[in-house]
C-alpha cells in the first residue's frame, strides 16, 4: 500500500511550520512555548504512525529540469527511525519548559530544537540524494545553534564550533559520494532517476555492479563513510560528541539519543542493501568494533555524569555500526533492534542526569552518592534503563547485544576473513566488559551511602519525571515483551536494510549457544571488576595525562590551532591595508588557476596562432590601442595616464562597432566614460608623485605581463573552441529571439527573456557591492583610516 | 572642475544624456541599448552634475536642504533615495519574475503582446521583460549612484 503524499509532507513539514511561528508563540505562551512543541511533535508522531504498513515514494516535484523532486520514501526502516525522533522528540518539549525554566533565548531554542526535530524527520524520509544532503546540513546547522545556546560561554562556543567542522565537513565528504551515485545511478537505473535513491534501492544488485563496474564502489564506499562516521561520532572522529555535552540536557538527551549523531547510522542502513559485501564487512565491522572500544575505556575515564554519558552514547553507535558491518541477517537486526533499545535507553539516561545536575548542582561523579533517598523514583527508573544500558538479561539491551555477538560469530561463516573471525567477537566481549563496568557506575550514583558535603537535594517536579519514566516504562515493556517491539517496527526495519527476508525472533535464550557464553563471560567479567573501578578510572585518566596525543581532542585542537595560526600570517601578508597587494594577488591568483585550469584541459596546445587574418581598419584600430596602452605606462602625469587609458577604452568601443557588435561597443563606450568620469572626480585626492622602488617595478612589469598573457591565452582558448561558426546555443537564441522573445535585440532578448536568472544574479552583486560600501563606509569608526 | 565652461557644458548636456539613457533603455528590446547601458549613461549624467557642482549640489541647489558638506553621506536624502532605488529595483525583477507562476509557468518566464493600429505609433510591442529590465535599469542606476557618492564624499 503506497503512502498518503499529504500525511507525509504534514509530518515533515509540521515542526519547521512551527519553527517559524515560534518568536509569535513565544510572545503569547512565554516559557509555555514548550507544551506547543509538544503538541507539534505528538501530531507528527501521529501522522507518521497512520501511516504504519504502508511502503513506496511520494513526491513533489521541485526542479524538475535537473530531475530533483521532494521525494520521501516510506518504509520500516525510515518509519522507526521519524517515528523516535517524533516520539522522543515529544517527551523533550515536554521535559524542557521545567528544565530550561528562567533561562534566556528561549524562543530561539524552541525554533532551533523545532527545525532540528523536522530536519531529522526530513533525513528519515527522504528519498532524493539532494534532498537528503539539505536535511543532513540542517540537523548540523541546528545542532550548532542548539550546542552554542549558551553564547557567552566559551566552552559552549568551543563545542558548538566543533561539532559543526566535524559534521558538516563530513556532510561535504558525503555530498561528494552522492554524487558519484547519482552518476551511476543515471546509467544504470535510467536518466530520470539520477537522484532517486527509492528507485536504486529497487535494484540494489544492478547499483552495485554498476558501481563495481566504474571502478567507483570503493570511492562511493569510503566517501559514504566519512559522511556517515563523522555524523555518528566513529572513532577517531569522536570526540565532537562529548563535547556537545556542553548544550543543555534537553539537548543532549535528543541530540545524543534518538536523532542526529543516529542519522549517520541511518544512513549506513539505508545504503546497506547497496553496498553490502566484503570491503563493507571489514569496513564497518572493524570501526564499529573500534569505535566501541574505545569510547566505554573513555566512558569508564569520565568524571562526569553527562561526559559518561556522552561516551557511552558514542559507544552505543559504535555498536551499531558494527551489526549493519555484518552482513548476516543478524548484522541488520543488530542495526536496527539496537537503534530503537539505545533510543529508549539512552533519552531516559539524559533526562536522569539532567534531573540529577538540576536538583543536585552538580555533574562529578565522585560527589554525587545515594541519591535513592532524594530521588526514589528516578532510581528506579535509572535501575531498569541503566541495566538495560549494561545489556544484562531481561533488559532490553541484552537483546540486541546478543544478536551483536550472534552476528560476530556468524561473520566467519560467510567470508573468508582469517584471524578477524576470532578477533572481532573478542572485541566485541572486550568492549561491552566496559560497558558494564560504567552502566554500574552510573548506577552506584542512587546506591551506597549519602555523602556529607552533598546539600539539600529539591524533588523535581512532575513534567521532570514524567518523560524519563514513560521511556523507562517503554524500556521495561520491550524488556519483558521484545516479540512486541519486534512485531511492531523492527521487523519491517529489518526488511528494509537486508536483502533477505528472515522472521527475526527475540527472546531470553534457553539453551548454551557461543553468543549466551560471551554475554555471561561479559557480565562475569563486567562484575568482577567493578570494585576495582576506581583504579581503573585513575590509571586511564594517568595515561590520558601522560601522553595527550592518545585523545583525539588533542589532534584538532593542534590542527584546527596551527591552521589558525598559519591562516593569521598569511593574512597579514596577503591582507596588509594596500590596495596594491590585493590586486597584485588577486590578479596573480586568478591568471594561476586560470592558465593552470588550461594546461589541465589541455586546450593550450591546440590554438594555432599562424592563421591570423584582419581587416585594416580593425588592425589600425587596434594598433592605436596597443601605442594607448604603451603611452599610459610611460605617461608621468595622472590625467595623460587616465586620458590615454580612456583612447585604450573607446578603441576597443570602435573594434566592436567594426566587429558588429553594438551593444557591446554601447555598453564600452559608456562605462568608458564613466570610470573616466570617476577618475577625474577623484583624482585630485591622489598624491602627485610615489616613491617607487625598482623591485616594484619589476613586479608589476610582472603582474601585468602575467595578467596580459593570460587574457590573450583565454581569448584564444575560447573563441578556438569554435572553428565551424556559431555553436548551437548562438544559433537557437539568434532564430528564437523574435518568435519567442518579440525583440530583433538578441542580445537584450537573450539577457532577459532566455538567461533571465544570470541577470537577477549579477541586479544581486550589484545591489550587494552598494549595500557592502555602504556597510563599510557607515560602519567604520571615523578618524582611524589614515 | 567646477569651472564655468564645464558647468555650461553640463547645464547642456546633462538633460540630452539622460533623454538618450531613457530612450536606450525603452528601444533596448529591439536595437541596442536595454536596462544596464540605460542604467550606466543615466549614471553618466549624475557623475557629471556632480563634477560640475559639486557632490552637495543636489542635496542644497535642487532640494533645497541644508546640508554640512561632506558630513555622513550616508544619511543624506540623496544617497537614501538611491539606496530604495536599488532595493526598489531588486524587488520589481523579483515580483516581475514570480508573476509567471501565477500562470503555473517557470520563474521569470517572459511574454509580449503586440497592439496594432494605435494612433502615431501605428504598431507598439509591449514585452513583458521591460517590467524585468525596469528592474536592471533602477538596480544599476541605484547602485553606482550610491558607491559613487558615498565614496565620492570621501
Amino acid at each position: 500500500m503506497p503512502p498518503e503524499l499529504s500525511v507525509v509532507l504534514a509530518a515533515v513539514a509540521l515542526p519547521f511550520v512551527a519553527a517559524v511561528s515560534t518568536p509569535v508563540l513565544y510572545r503569547l505562551l512565554g516559557e509555555r512555548t514548550g507544551y506547543a512543541g509538544v503538541a507539534v511533535a505528538l501530531a507528527s508522531f501521529l501522522l507518521l504512525a497512520s501511516q504504519r504498513g504502508t511502503e513506496g515514494p511520494v513526491g513533489l516535484e521541485w526542479i524538475p529540469s535537473l530531475d530533483i523532486a521532494l521525494r520521501f520514501y516510506l518504509d520500516g526502516w525510515g518509519l522507526l527511525f521519524a517515528m523516535l525522533a517524533c516520539g522522543i522528540g515529544t517527551l523533550i518539549f515536554l521535559y524542557s519548559p521545567a528544565y530550561m525554566h528562567g533561562e534566556p533565548h528561549l524562543a530561539r531554542f524552541y525554533t532551533a530544537l523545532l527545525a532540528f526535530m523536522g530536519s531529522i524527520v526530513g533525513v528519515a524520509l527522504a528519498a532524493d540524494l539532494i534532498a537528503i544532503f539539505l536535511f543532513w546540513e540542517l540537523t548540523s546547522l541546528c545542532s550548532f545553534v542548539l550546542i552554542g545556546h549558551y553564547t557567552a560561554d566559551d566552552s559552549s562556543q568551543y563545542a558548538a564550533r566543533m561539532a559543526m567542522f566535524i559534521t558538516v565537513g563530513g556532510g561535504l565528504f558525503l555530498l561528494v559520494g552522492l554524487l558519484m551515485l547519482s552518476i551511476v545511478a543515471g546509467d544504470v537505473v535510467g536518466p530520470d532517476a539520477a537522484f532517486n535513491l527509492a528507485a536504486m534501492l529497487e535494484t540494489p544488485e544492478a547499483m552495485a555492479d554498476g558501481l563495481r563496474e566504474r571502478g567507483l564502489f570503493l570511492p562511493v564506499l569510503g566517501l559514504l563513510a566519512i559522511g556517515a562516521g563523522t555524523k555518528s561520532a566513529q572513532v577517531p572522529l569522536h570526540f565532537w560528541l562529548p563535547n556537545a555535552m556542553a548544550a543543555p540536557t534537553p539537548v543532549s538527551a535528543f541530540l545524543h539519543s534518538a536523532t542526529m549523531v543516529k542519522v549517520g547510522v541511518y544512513f549506513i542502513g539505508r545504503m546497506r542493501p547497496i553496498l553490502v559485501g566484503e570491503e563493507w564487512l571489514f569496513l564497518f565491522a572493524t570501526l564499529g568494533l573500534t569505535t566501541m572500544t574505545v569510547c566505554a575505556i573513555m566512558a569508564v575515564a569520565a568524571t562526569d555524569i553527562k561526559e559518561l554519558l556522552a561516551y557511552s552514547t558514542a559507544s552505543h553507535l559504535g555498536l551499531m555500526v558494527a551489526g549493519f558491518g555484518f552482513t548476516s541477517i543478524y548484522g541488520a537486526e543488530t542495526g536496527v533492534f539496537h537503534l530503537l533499545n539505545h533510543a529508549l535507553f539512552k533519552a531516559a539516561l539524559f533526562l536522569v542526569a539532567g534531573i540529577v545536575a538540576h536538583e543536585a548542582g552538580t555533574r562529578n561523579i565522585d560527589d554525587l552518592s545515594g541519591l535513592r533517598h532524594d530521588l526514589p523514583v528516578t532510581a528506579l527508573i535509572t535501575v531498569i534503563v541503566a541495566l538495560s544500558m549494561a545489556g544484562i538479561p531481561p533488559f532490553n539491551g541484552f537483546y540486541s547485544k546478543e544478536l551483536l555477538f550472534e552476528a560476530a560469530v556468524e561473520a566467519s561463516h560467510y567470508h573468508d576473513i582469517g584471524v578477524l573471525g576470532w578477533l572481532y567477537p573478542a572485541v566485541a566481549v572486550f568492549g561491552s566488559i566496559f560497558t558494564v563496568l560504567y552502566s554500574l557506575r552510573f548506577l552506584s550514583l542512587f546506591f551506597g551511602d549519602r555523602p556529607d558535603a552533598l546539600g539539600h537535594v529539591h524533588r523535581p517536579s512532575t513534567t521532570l519525571v514524567v518523560a524519563p519514566g514513560v521511556l523507562a516504562i517503554l524500556a521495561a515493556a520491550v524488556s519483558i515483551r521484545p516479540q512486541l517491539a519486534v512485531d511492531a517496527i523492527v521487523q519491517s526495519g529489518v526488511d528494509a536494510t537486508a536483502l533477505e527476508h528472515h522472521e527475526m525472533h527475540a527472546g531470553l535464550p534457553t539453551s548454551y549457544s557461543t553468543p549466551v557464553g560471551m554475554s555471561a563471560i561479559t557480565i562475569v567479567l563486567g562484575l568482577a571488576a567493578y570494585p576495582f573501578y576506581g583504579r581503573i578510572h585513575d590509571g586511564l585518566n594517568a595515561a590520558l595525562a601522560a601522553a595527550p596525543p592518545i585523545a583525539a581532542n588533542w589532534w584538532y585542537d593542534a590542527i584546527v590551532g596551527g591552521l589558525t595560526g598559519s591562516g593569521a600570517r598569511i593574512g597579514d601578508r596577503i591582507h596588509n591595508g594596500l590596495l596594491r597587494t590585493y590586486a597584485t594577488w588577486t590578479l596573480l591568483g586568478t591568471c594561476g588557476l586560470a592558465l593552470a585550469g588550461f594546461v589541465a584541459a589541455g586546450t593550450v596546445a591546440s590554438s594555432e596562432l599562424i592563421d591570423f587574418d584582419a581587416a585594416p581598419a580593425v588592425a589600425l584600430v587596434l594598433l592605436v590601442a596597443v601605442v594607448a596602452g604603451l603611452a599610459v605606462a610611460l605617461s608621468d602625469s595622472h590625467i595623460a595616464g587616465v586620458l590615454t587609458l580612456s583612447i585604450l577604452g573607446f578603441m576597443v568601443a570602435i573594434f566592436y562597432i567594426l566587429a558588429s557588435a553594438p551593444d557591446l561597443a554601447l555598453t564600452q563606450l559608456v562605462v568608458e566614460t564613466l570610470v573616466l568620469l570617476i577618475f577625474l572626480l577623484v583624482i585630485e585626492e591622489i598624491p602627485e608623485y610615489y616613491e617607487v622602488s625598482l623591485g616594484k617595478y619589476a613586479r608589476d612589469a610582472v603582474v601585468s605581463l602575467a595578467v596580459g598573457v593570460t587574457a590573450f591565452i583565454t581569448v584564444l582558448v575560447t573563441t578556438d573552441a569554435r572553428p565551424e561558426g556559431s555553436t548551437d546555443i548562438a544559433r537557437v537564441y539568434a532564430e528564437q529571439a523574435v518568435p519567442e522573445g518579440g525583440g530583433t535585440n538578441i542580445v537584450n532578448v537573450t539577457l532577459v527573456d532566455f538567461r533571465g536568472f544570470d541577470t537577477m544574479g549579477e541586479l544581486v552583486v550589484v545591489a550587494m557591492a552598494a549595500i557592502s560600501i555602504l556597510t563599510l563606509i557607515v560602519m567604520r569608526s571615523g578618524g582611524d583610516d589614515e | 572642475m567646477t569651472t564655468v565652461v564645464m558647468r555650461t557644458t553640463a547645464r547642456v548636456v546633462v538633460p540630452i544624456i539622460l533623454v538618450v539613457s531613457i530612450s536606450l533603455f525603452v528601444e533596448g528590446h529591439n536595437l541596442p541599448g536595454g536596462g544596464f547601458i540605460g542604467g550606466v549613461l543615466t549614471t553618466t549624467a549624475f557623475a557629471v552634475i556632480y563634477l560640475a557642482f559639486g557632490l552637495d549640489f543636489l542635496e542644497r541647489g535642487v532640494l533645497g536642504r541644508d546640508v554640512d558638506p561632506g558630513k555622513e553621506p550616508s544619511r543624506d536624502r540623496v544617497v537614501v533615495a538611491y539606496r530604495r532605488l536599488f532595493e526598489y529595483g531588486l524587488a520589481i525583477a523579483v515580483l516581475s519574475g514570480l508573476v509567471p507562476l501565477l500562470f503555473g509557468l517557470p520563474f521569470l518566464t517572459q511574454t509580449f503582446v503586440i497592439f496594432e493600429h494605435v494612433p502615431i505609433y501605428g504598431e507598439i510591442e509591449i514585452a513583458s521583460a521591460l517590467a524585468f529590465d525596469f528592474g536592471v535599469y533602477c538596480v544599476v542606476v541605484g547602485g553606482l549612484l550610491t558607491i559613487l557618492s558615498v565614496v565620492g564624499a570621501e
